[in-house]
């Protein structure tokens, strides 16, 4: 998230949060883990509809999810990858970003 | 035997029809069961964090991005809860029902079926192996639950299957 505007008023402290270029740089992973009750056929299309990818790529993506639980679906900026994921909780996945260790 | 089917008739009307008794009282009483969302189990389900351990982001999401989500689900929740008023007897007969909606509704049908199997899995501790069951105890509340997931699972299904043919007839 963003970081607070600083004021410059005298007598108050600013506490500035800075933000590396690595840091920036680091792709976040969105990841949807494995639960009992979505249905296999359900997270296929969620994976389609939020993603834009064709069916196979999206079927096996939940294939790994069901058989590993969980898959990496989507790698890049943090921002876009909060989107996903608020998009994956609109349809009840379970997922989660993470920063990418690479 | 079910002869549960979702049939669009045309371009603004989706129909759910062959609903025996029993699964017009579990649709008629998913209202009730979805106002348990923001119970401690349903609403950890339901509204997640977005990260395994990063307490900052998950307090600001939790903040900032559940309150709309608990939005999105309520709308939903309204919506199905409208369209049920208006089941019918299917082609007459008295032991199986029907219910038609606007086509727009899809997506909202779509969430409250799942958000019902999320909050009875939720509430009754369901899991994989409950899931792969096919006996059930009918003095069990917990198997009612898992038969319960499981048909609304069914149907569910019915409108996935309906949104892939959608879909297909858009890209020819």
């Amino acid at each position: 998230m963003t970081p607070s505007n600083a004021t410059g008023q005298p007598g108050v402290i600013q506490i500035v949060e800075t933000v590396t270029k690595s840091e920036l740089s680091t792709p976040w992973n969105v990841v949807v883990h494995n639960d009992p009750i979505n249905l296999m056929t359900y997270v296929t299309m969620v994976l389609m509809r939020v993603f834009g990818y064709p069916r196979a790529k999206a079927k096996k993506m939940m294939l790994e999810v069901h058989n590993l639980g969980r898959s990496l679906v989507w790698s890049g900026g943090r921002e876009q990858a909060e989107h996903y994921v608020h998009q994956l909780h609109g349809y009840q996945l379970l997922a989660t970003m993470e920063k990418s260790k690479t | 035997m079910i002869d549960l089917r979702v049939e669009q008739l045309d371009e603004k009307r989706v129909r759910i029809g062959g609903l025996t008794a029993m699964l017009a009282v579990m649709l008629r009483e998913m209202p009730e069961i979805l106002e348990l969302r923001d119970g401690p189990e349903a609403s950890a389900r339901l509204f997640p964090n977005p990260t395994a351990a990063d307490d900052k982001i998950n307090k600001e999401w939790q903040q900032m991005v559940s309150p709309e989500l608990r939005h999105l689900f309520v709308s939903a929740a309204e919506i199905v809860t409208r369209d049920l008023t208006a089941m019918t007897g299917d082609n007459g007969d008295p032991e199986v029902y029907e219910v038609t909606f606007p086509v727009e509704h899809l997506s909202a049908w779509m969430s409250a079926l799942n958000q019902t199997r999320l909050i009875l899995a939720e509430a009754h501790k369901v899991d994989e192996e409950d899931m792969e069951r096919r006996d059930f105890d009918p003095q069990s509340p917990k198997d009612l639950a898992v038969l319960r997931i499981q048909l609304l699972g069914y149907l569910l299904h019915l409108f996935v299957e309906l949104e892939d043919d959608n879909e297909s007839a858009d890209r020819i």
